[in-house]
């Protein structure tokens, strides 16, 4: 049983790395606003941004819709993931960039380094 | 009585099957596969393992003394009553069929299954993201008519891992569609990718795990269409490869909202759809439907399933 156990656990390694050593998965980036609106409808089903930003490094985004709901949206493995912000979301200004904080720990704070930082930060600050 | 568990046979198949669709996914779709939801996938797959050794024994002494109070007796010995071996995998299939669906529209049930579709992807992988909270629900309950019936739960458990087994190959998008006669009656890629979808047109859609014809049966079939990319996982997407999050969250969820709400509604977030809430805060499978017809101007049109819609008794656009 305990032999099997392990001989499985080699298994999930071995095929786990060979998915890294075939290159499998990618870094998919947000280039431009249609790209930010389409991960934005996959989070929340109808959401359409009125205003979005995007992080220099395509990794993440901000979004904006008509209803003032403001969503983060961030690179997860080769897929986005974001969240809708509530007022219990937080923001911090850095030097270089936004770290916005949905106050969900298993999803974290997401780094964003945008052009327009004050006008979000701004904007969360007032949700 | 015979030992045999067919699952446990099929582990070295998973995996060159595995092995093959990665190397397809190589030549063709790379982005099928991320190395580290391979990973949390894989580990599910050990862990429920693990975790049916572990719980799985109340459920099997549940089983057995339910069999007890049989009401029909197939004769001795139970494993050389050869029909009984197809009838119970029908059966068995109309009984997963019912627990599947229970599994996404009672929220104690979604618990434990939405492990299965924690992830963003649909490969060989995923279909091994198999639950490791089942023993804590009510799913048992599902079997006990084809136990009282006179199945024996060995047959059940037996005829149960094909069952699995099947389901295994159609978690994939390397295959686009199966025979036509085949779609019409089998589980198949296509129809379960709908399942995997988290597109407003494809929530709670076919539930089937061998047959199809259930979902046919029982209203919730919906064909998967060539003009709409298919987006998998859950409605609020983890964002997370932590594999305990990945198995605990909605456990988490649940009890918390439990702990919160009020005592008349407590019942509720227990075995209502998930996403209900009483202040309606949050959506569920149906008001996202609901709202994306209304969007997309499909209220009370012909795609209603409305028993009118279904049997008319007059032409379309004349009056009966």
């Amino acid at each position: 049983m305990l032999l099997q156990f392990f001989g499985s656990l080699i298994a999930i390694f071995a095929l786990a790395g060979l998915a890294v050593l075939l290159k499998l998965g990618g870094r998919p980036k947000l280039s431009d606003p249609n790209c930010v609106a389409l991960a934005a409808g996959e989070v929340v089903d109808g959401f359409e941004p009125v205003r979005s930003s995007i992080a220099r490094d395509g990794t993440a985004a901000l979004a904006k819709d008509e209803a003032d709901r403001i969503m983060v949206i961030k690179r997860h493995g080769n897929k986005f993931a974001g969240r809708v912000l509530t007022n219990a979301a937080s923001v911090r200004e850095e030097v270089d960039a936004l770290i916005v904080d949905p106050r969900e720990t298993q999803f974290g704070p997401v780094r964003l380094s945008l052009t327009d930082a004050p006008f979000w930060a701004d904007a969360i600050n007032r949700l | 009585m015979p030992e045999f568990s067919p699952t446990q046979y099929a582990v070295p198949f998973f995996v060159l099957a595995i092995l093959a669709e990665m190397i397809w996914s190589r030549l063709r779709a790379p982005e099928a596969y991320e190395p580290r939801d391979t990973l949390v996938s894989l580990a599910f797959g050990l862990g429920s393992t693990v975790a049916s050794a572990l719980f799985g024994g109340l459920s099997v002494a549940l089983v057995l003394a339910a069999y007890e109070y049989r009401v029909l007796d197939f004769g001795e010995p139970w494993w050389l009553v050869w029909w009984a071996w197809p009838l119970a995998f029908v059966l068995d299939d109309l009984k997963y069929y019912w627990v599947h669906r229970a599994g996404h529209r009672i929220r104690w049930m979604w618990a434990a299954h939405v492990n299965h579709h924690s992830s963003q992807h649909y490969n060989l992988s995923t279909a091994l993201r198999q639950t490791w909270t089942g023993n804590f629900t009510f799913g048992l309950l599902f079997a006990l008519p084809l136990v009282l019936l006179g199945f024996h739960p060995i047959m059940i458990g037996i005829v149960g891992g094909f069952n699995l087994i099947y389901q295994f190959w159609i978690h994939t998008e390397a295959i686009d569609k199966m025979p036509r006669w085949f779609e019409a009656v089998m589980n198949t890629p296509s129809h379960h990718r709908v399942h995997h979808a988290t597109n407003p047109r494809y929530l709670d859609r076919n539930y089937a795990g061998v047959f199809i014809i259930w979902d046919k049966m029982f209203g919730t079939f919906e064909p998967e269409r060539d003009d709409e990319v298919i987006r998998y996982g859950i409605v609020k997407q983890l964002g997370s490869f932590n594999l305990l999050w990945s198995v605990f969250h909605e456990w988490i969820g649940m009890l918390s909202d439990i702990w919160r709400s009020p005592w008349k509604h407590k019942l509720s977030y227990l075995l209502r759809e998930p996403g209900w809430t009483h202040d309606n805060s949050r959506d569920t499978s149906d008001t996202i439907r609901q709202r994306w017809k209304e969007r997309n101007g499909q209220t009370n049109t012909a795609h209603e399933p409305l028993v009118s819609n279904r049997n008319p008794i007059a032409p379309p656009n004349e009056a009966a």
